[in-house]
C-alpha cells in the first residue's frame, strides 16, 4: 500500500485540495446543518453552467471541471502525489481531451487549442464564481506570473444583501507552493464563515452580539485556514520559507459587514455616490510608511511597497486577522481584492470611479463586473495574479436594534 | 535510430496591434544513419555526365575521373545508373542493352561502370531535360529504390532545347528525386542550374576548375549516402483565421519553401525537405495572426518535421500581447540575422542581374546593400565574394563601385554562393 495514502493528514489534505467543489467538509469539524446552504456551485469553465458542488464534468457540455490542484510547477514541492489521490492522478492523464473554452476546438497534447492556437486554461488560471445573481467574482493569473497564486471563496444567500461571504488570498510569490496554501485557505476560511451563518438565524437581532460573534468567527476563521494551509502543502510547511499567503475576508450578514484581513490584500466599500473606503488596513511596509507620515503614492510606489508584515502560513508570527465591522449607507459594492487590481488603483475614490466606468459599460453583474475589472489590470500590465470579487448592495438602511 | 530536435527562436511577444509572428526554428538530426539501411529503404543513385562536344579536352578527362571517384563511393546494395548527356540523354550504365533500367552496386557492377565512363565520347549538344527525364524514368522504373538522389555536371549553355522544355522537364521529375548541379568553367548558366536544384531539393556550386572535380564529386556522394533519413517533410500549423506569410529554409542555404506547400488539413501545410543525414537545418516561418487583446496568448505555429507522415520533432512558435515596450521591441537575434541573410542574397542576385543587363546605377545600390548585409551579419565569405565585383569603399554604408573586368569565374562565384549562409552568432 502506498504509504502515502495510509497518513489520514495527507488523505485529508487530498481531499481538501482535489476536490475544487468546495465541499464544505474540507473544513474538518463537519457542520451538516449549513452545507446545503454555504457549498459553493462550480461554474463551468467553458460554458459558465452552474454545477454541482460535487459535479466531475459539467451537465451542459461535458468539460471536466475541478482540476484546480493539477498546475502547481512547484519543481521541488515532491508533494504533488500526496495532493492528489493516486487513482485521481492516473484518471487525469488519460482523462479525454479538454474542449477549448474559446473556440470548442480540442486540446492538443502541447496544451494548445488544435484549432485557434489558445492555451488550454487551466481551472486555476482563470475561474469566476458566482454563488448568487448578487455576489460574484474573478480570479486570474494575470500577465507576468506563470502561476496564479490568488485565490478567493464565496459563498451567498440568494436573497441580495441577506448573506454572503468573500474571502480572498494571495499566495506570496517568492514561496513555491503558495497556489496550494491560498486556495486552501480561502476555502477553508469561507465554509467556516459561511457556517456560521446558522448561530445567527435568531430574533431581535443584537448589533453589538452580531458584531462580537462574527468578530470571534472571523479570528476562526483565520485559523481554520492556517489549519488547512498546513493540511494542503503537507512537507512543504518545513522549509525555510513554507508556502503562505494573505488574508482579506467579508461577511455580509444583513446591514452588517465585518472584515478580517492579514497582509495586504484588501477590502472597500465602494459607494455608488458619496465616499468610498477601503475597509482593511494592510500589514505592509508601505501602511507602515503612510503611519509614519509619508504619502501614499510615495510609499506604495516605493519598491518595498509590497512587503508584508503579516501573512498565514507556518512561519507566520501573528495570524489573527484585524476584524472591523461596519455598517455601510447608500447602495455599493463591497470590494474584495488582491494587490493585483489595486496596485494599479490604490485609493478608494479612484477605485470607486473605475467600478463606475465598468458598471456604465458591463451593466451591474457582479461576475462580470469583476472580469472587466480584472481584464483592466491586465491592461494596465498585469504584473501580478489578479483577483475582485464583489457583492452587491442596493440601498439598505440600517436602523440599530434597539437593546432587547 | 535518427534521433531529432526543434529549437525555437524568436521574442513571442507582440506590441498592442501588431499581427506578425516570426519565428526560426532550428531542425537537427542526429544518428540519421546511411542512405537505404532503414526497414523497407533502398537508395537510389544516379550520375549525369555532360558528354556534349564543348566537354573535349580536361574537362571530360576530369569528368570521368570524377565520376568513377563518384562510383567509388556509392555504398554496396545502393540502386545506381550513369547517364552520358548530350542533346539526347543516353543510359550508360547499366550497358543500353542490360534488361534493368538499374542495378545495384557490387564489386562487379562498380568495376564495369567505371569502364563504361571511361568511353565516355564527347560530340553533340546540350539539353538537360532530356536527362532529367531519363532520370526520372529510371528511378521510377526502379521503385525498391526510395531514396534518390542524382549528380548532374554540365558546362554549358542548355542550348539544345527550350527552356519551357526544361522547365517541364524539372516539373515532372520534382519529388520524383532529388539533385545536385554543379557546373564546371565559366560557360554554363547559374541561373539554369539553380532552377534545377531549387526545384529537386538539392544544390547548385561552381567547380572553377577541373581538377577540383573529384572531391566535390567524392563528398556530394558521400553526403547522399550519409543521408539515412528519407524524404522529411516540413509541416506548418497555422491557426484557423491567419496566415502563413512565407516559410523558407535560412541555412545552411535561403530556399524559399512557400510555394511548395500541399495542404495536410484545412490548418496544416507540409513542404518537403528531402533526405536528411546528421545536419541541422534552420527555417524561418513568418504568421500573420490576429491581434489580440494585451495580456492574451496565443500559438502562432506549430513547426513540424514528419518523417513517413509520423511527427518525428516538434517547435512551437508562440504569440503573446504585451503593451511592455522593453518586451516588444527587441528583435529576435535569430530572426534578425536571417532577414539580413535572406536579404542579401537577393541583393547578391538582382545586383548581378542588373549588370548583366547593363544598368549599372541599379547594380551599384543592390552589391552596395549587399556588401553592408554582408558585413552586419559576418558573413565573410560573401564579403571576400563581393569584392572582386566591387571596389567597397565603405561597407558599414554600402557604398561600392563596380569593377571593370570582373572575371566571368568570379561572378559566377559570387552568383551561385549567394544563398548559402553563416549560421547567426551565438
Amino acid at each position: 500500500m502506498d504509504p502515502l495514502v495510509s497518513d489520514p493528514r495527507i488523505e485529508a489534505a487530498a481531499e481538501g485540495t482535489v476536490e475544487p467543489a468546495a465541499d464544505p467538509t474540507l473544513d474538518t469539524v463537519s457542520e451538516p446543518a449549513v452545507e446545503a446552504e454555504a457549498a459553493v456551485p462550480v461554474l463551468c469553465p467553458a460554458c459558465g453552467t452552474v454545477n454541482d458542488p460535487d459535479a466531475k464534468f459539467c451537465e451542459e457540455c461535458g468539460t471536466q471541471l475541478g482540476e484546480l490542484v493539477e498546475v502547481s510547477s512547484d519543481p521541488d514541492s515532491g508533494d504533488d502525489e500526496a495532493g492528489a489521490e493516486p487513482n485521481e492522478s492516473t484518471s487525469s492523464t488519460s482523462a479525454p481531451r479538454r474542449a477549448c473554452v474559446y473556440c470548442g476546438g480540442s486540446i492538443a497534447e502541447d496544451g494548445y487549442c488544435e484549432l485557434c492556437g489558445k492555451p488550454a486554461q487551466s481551472e486555476r488560471d482563470h475561474w469566476q464564481e458566482a454563488p448568487a445573481a448578487w455576489v460574484g467574482g474573478v480570479c486570474d493569473r494575470g500577465i507576468r506570473h506563470d502561476i496564479n497564486e490568488d485565490a478567493m471563496a464565496l459563498a451567498a444567500d440568494p436573497q441580495a444583501g441577506e448573506f454572503a461571504v468573500l474571502v480572498v488570498c494571495d499566495g506570496v510569490s517568492s514561496t513555491p507552493g503558495s497556489d496550494k496554501a491560498s486556495l486552501a485557505a480561502a476555502r477553508a476560511a469561507t465554509a467556516h464563515l459561511a457556517a456560521g451563518r446558522q448561530i445567527d438565524v435568531t430574533e431581535g437581532n443584537d448589533d453589538e452580539l452580531a458584531q462580537s460573534r462574527w468578530s470571534d468567527r472571523m479570528l476562526e476563521a483565520g485559523e481554520r485556514a492556517s489549519a488547512a494551509i498546513y493540511e494542503a502543502i503537507g512537507e512543504l510547511a518545513a522549509r525555510t520559507n513554507p508556502p503562505s499567503c494573505t488574508f482579506a475576508a467579508a461577511v455580509i450578514d444583513g446591514p452588517l459587514v465585518v472584515v478580517g484581513g492579514v497582509g495586504d490584500s484588501r477590502v472597500y466599500w465602494i459607494a455608488d455616490s458619496g465616499k468610498s473606503r477601503q475597509l482593511t488596513t494592510d500589514d505592509s511596509w508601505s501602511q507602515e510608511m503612510m503611519a509614519h507620515g509619508m504619502s501614499r503614492q510615495q510609499a506604495e510606489s516605493a519598491p518595498q511597497a509590497h512587503s508584508i508584515t503579516r501573512w498565514l502560513g507556518a512561519d507566520s508570527p501573528d495570524e489573527a486577522p484585524h476584524v472591523v465591522p461596519t455598517y455601510p449607507t447608500g447602495a455599493g459594492w463591497i470590494l474584495v481584492c488582491s494587490d493585483g487590481l489595486w496596485n494599479y488603483c490604490s485609493d478608494a475614490d479612484d477605485l470607486a470611479e473605475l467600478v463606475h466606468r465598468v458598471v456604465g459599460m458591463v451593466g451591474s453583474n457582479p461576475v462580470q463586473v469583476s472580469s472587466s475589472l480584472v481584464d483592466w489590470a491586465n491592461e494596465q500590465g498585469g504584473q501580478d495574479n489578479i483577483t475582485a470579487a464583489l457583492a452587491r448592495f442596493d440601498s439598505v438602511v440600517h436602523t440599530p436594534a434597539q437593546p432587547a | 535510430m535518427a534521433e531529432f530536435t526543434a529549437s525555437v527562436f524568436q521574442n513571442e511577444f507582440l506590441s498592442d496591434g501588431a499581427t506578425d509572428v516570426h519565428a526560426i526554428v532550428t531542425v537537427t538530426v542526429a544518428g540519421a544513419g546511411q542512405a537505404g539501411q532503414g526497414q523497407g529503404m533502398a537508395a537510389g543513385e544516379i550520375i549525369i555526365v555532360d558528354t556534349s562536344g564543348s566537354m573535349t579536352g580536361e574537362n571530360l578527362g576530369a569528368a570521368k575521373h570524377a565520376a568513377s571517384v563518384a562510383i567509388d563511393q556509392i555504398l554496396d546494395g545502393t540502386w545506381f545508373a550513369v547517364i552520358s548527356g548530350t542533346d539526347t540523354a543516353a543510359r550508360a550504365f547499366p550497358y543500353p542493352n542490360a534488361r534493368l533500367p538499374m542495378v545495384q552496386m557490387e564489386p562487379g557492377a562498380r568495376a564495369a561502370a567505371k569502364q563504361a565512363i571511361a568511353s565516355f565520347q564527347p560530340s553533340g549538344g546540350t539539353a538537360m531535360g532530356t536527362w532529367l527525364t531519363l532520370a526520372r524514368e529510371l528511378f521510377q522504373a526502379t521503385p525498391q529504390a526510395t531514396q534518390r538522389h542524382a549528380i548532374l555536371l554540365t558546362d554549358g549553355k542548355n542550348e539544345h532545347e527550350s527552356a519551357q522544355a526544361l522547365s517541364q522537364a524539372i516539373y515532372n521529375a520534382t519529388g520524383v528525386f532529388q539533385c545536385d548541379a554543379r557546373g564546371v568553367g565559366s560557360r554554363w548558366q547559374v541561373d539554369e542550374l539553380r532552377q534545377i536544384a531549387t526545384a529537386l531539393l538539392g544544390t547548385v556550386d561552381l567547380i572553377a576548375k577541373p581538377a577540383d572535380m573529384a572531391a566535390d564529386f567524392e563528398s556530394i556522394i558521400k553526403q547522399s549516402m550519409g543521408r539515412g533519413v528519407a524524404a522529411a517533410e516540413l509541416r506548418v500549423w497555422a491557426p484557423q483565421g491567419s496566415e502563413v506569410l512565407f516559410v523558407r529554409q535560412v541555412a545552411p542555404t535561403v530556399e524559399d519553401l512557400t510555394t511548395r506547400k500541399t495542404m495536410v488539413n484545412p490548418l496544416t501545410g507540409s513542404y518537403p525537405t528531402g533526405s536528411w543525414g546528421d545536419e541541422s537545418r534552420d527555417y524561418h516561418v513568418a504568421v500573420r495572426v490576429a491581434s489580440k487583446p494585451v495580456g492574451s496568448e496565443q500559438l502562432a505555429a506549430r513547426v513540424q518535421l514528419t518523417v513517413r507522415d509520423e511527427v518525428v520533432a516538434s517547435g512551437l512558435v508562440k504569440a503573446r500581447w504585451s503593451n511592455d515596450d522593453a518586451l516588444t521591441a527587441r528583435i529576435d537575434p535569430a530572426v534578425a540575422h536571417y532577414t539580413g541573410q535572406t536579404e542579401l542574397a537577393s541583393a547578391i542576385q538582382d545586383g548581378l542581374a542588373a549588370k548583366a543587363a547593363g544598368d549599372a546605377a541599379t547594380a551599384t545600390v543592390k552589391l552596395g546593400r549587399a556588401v553592408q548585409l554582408a558585413a552586419a551579419t559576418g558573413n565573410d565569405e560573401a564579403t571576400a565574394k563581393l569584392r572582386k565585383v566591387v571596389e567597397i569603399d565603405d561597407a558599414n554604408e554600402g557604398t561600392v563601385r563596380l569593377r571593370r573586368d570582373v572575371a566571368k569565374l568570379d561572378e559566377m562565384a559570387l552568383d551561385t554562393a549567394s544563398t548559402k549562409t553563416t549560421r547567426v552568432r551565438k
